[in-house]
């Protein structure tokens, strides 16, 4: 009972004040990679805490409690003292409950993102055929279109889409950082961590670190691919790539507001560069490692205890 | 199947520019003015394109008569405008360079970049 009220009452503060505290941060933008997974890592370590919260409330049931202090040659006793008193079957039961069900939800959402994504975009690549034609200068397609676009098919498509009005409205530099922006997406699977971000807030409507990391995620893929794109080209250039296709991507006032992030990404390549330095860069990977672990340790740490306990003072007979 | 997909592309474009509704034998016979192809390769792909809601038909006797459901440009249109929706609806289909924005976010990223140019130009 108690390391399950621990674990629930974590899972609580990360999915909220946690998740707030890493979308105010602003070491992310200084490196996306690390971003990334600090956002997967909260939001891996808010589910494992419910999970395992779930499982937690099983410990103390006679089944399972009898099957693990067999594992773990610990005193049944001593490990039902420690995770708390006995809850019944019934408390068992929805804890066991809560465990498959967050579990299963979360894998079923993930994975019908993914393939939907997947065949939502074979379906566009079909159609697109149809109209575009592949520049093998480029190594991308090209649509005769009066908006200006830029974007890719990840995946199994594996396929950059220009339109004209795209190509019109750069410069040989700017096509140059577009592509290698876009060719960053596809080497670095970038899809694959939106749509588990997307599946994840698809499950848990309404949870803030699940809506915030598909946001974030989202966001510090671009600043990946940026930094992939400025490589070999000038980040001024880069920037006023981005600017003449967002004038040229027909804005329109009746859009949900994006401003903050792509402001937020033009800035960020007009000011100097500022990667994070090698320390903050460790300090960043452990908080990473830490979100993941603490969960785990917290679930275990009793049963461990336990193992260790020297004295059993009871006979166990009697408490089966 | 990749022959397949780019003879899509040149029978659609064949019916797109005629606008007037088609037979398989027509098409046929005017690709077959560029390389050779058997009656049944060209029915295929029409009824594929068919299936996919490109073209739709009409009974003329013993054949099909085929019209493309949109033109050319409309086509084009559905499909950017399905590729480039604004922030709220992200998907993991595909990934945008910049999000369609709104006409005031569009101008401060202009303002933001030419602030830059003219700083860059001072500091030379």
């Amino acid at each position: 009972m108690i390391v399950a009220a621990v674990l629930a009452g974590y899972a609580a503060l990360a999915a909220t004040l946690g998740a707030a505290a890493l979308r105010r941060a602003a070491w992310p933008q200084r490196a996306p990679a690390l971003g990334v997974a600090a956002w997967q890592a909260l939001s891996i370590s808010s589910v494992l805490a419910v999970v395992l919260a779930g499982l937690a409330l099983a410990v103390p049931t006679n089944v399972v409690a009898a099957g693990l202090a067999e594992l773990l040659q610990a005193c049944l006793w001593a490990l039902r003292a420690e995770y708390g008193p006995i809850g019944g079957p019934l408390l068992g039961a929805v804890g066991v409950t809560v465990a498959a069900g967050v579990t299963g939800r979360a894998t079923a959402l993930i994975v019908r993102e993914l393939a939907g994504a997947a065949r939502r975009r074979r379906r566009h690549q079909a159609l697109l055929a149809l109209v575009a034609r592949h520049d093998s200068r480029l190594g991308a397609l090209v649509v005769p279109h009066q908006v200006a676009a830029a974007y890719c098919l990840p995946g199994g498509c594996r396929q950059v889409v220009l339109t004209s009005a795209a190509l019109a409205a750069l410069d040989d530099e700017q096509l140059a950082s577009v592509l290698a922006h876009e060719h960053a997406h596809l080497r670095g699977r970038h899809h694959l961590a939106v749509g588990a971000a997307t599946g994840l807030r698809r499950a848990f409507p309404g949870v803030p670190v699940f809506r915030h990391a598909a946001e974030q995620i989202a966001g510090l893929i671009e600043m990946l691919a940026d930094d992939a794109a400025v490589a070999h080209a000038d980040r001024h250039s880069h920037a006023a790539a981005l600017v003449a296709l967002a004038e040229g991507a027909a804005p329109s006032p009746a859009l949900a507001a994006g401003g903050p992030q792509a402001l937020a990404r033009v800035r960020r390549l007009l000011a100097p560069h500022q990667p994070l330095g090698v320390l903050h860069r460790a300090a960043a990977a452990l908080v990473v490692v830490v979100l993941v672990a603490l969960p785990i340790a917290v679930a275990i740490a009793p049963a461990l205890v336990a193992a260790q306990s020297p004295y059993c003072p009871v006979d166990l007979t009697a408490l089966s | 199947m990749r022959q397949l997909g780019e003879l899509e592309a040149t029978v659609m474009d064949r019916v797109w520019s005629w606008d007037r509704p088609t037979s398989v034998r027509e098409v046929l016979d005017d690709l077959r003015r560029e390389r050779d192809l058997a009656y049944t390769t060209v029915m295929t792909v029409m009824d594929n394109l068919h299936r996919k809601g490109v073209l739709t038909r009409e009974r003329d006797g013993r054949a099909y008569r085929y019209r493309p459901v949109t033109s050319r440009e409309e086509h084009t249109a559905q499909l950017m405008e399905a590729a480039l929706p604004g922030v709220g609806d992200r998907t993991a289909t595909l990934l945008r360079l910049v999000d369609r924005l709104r006409p005031n976010e569009v101008a401060a990223l202009r303002k933001a970049l030419d602030a830059a140019k003219r700083g860059k130009g001072a500091a030379r």
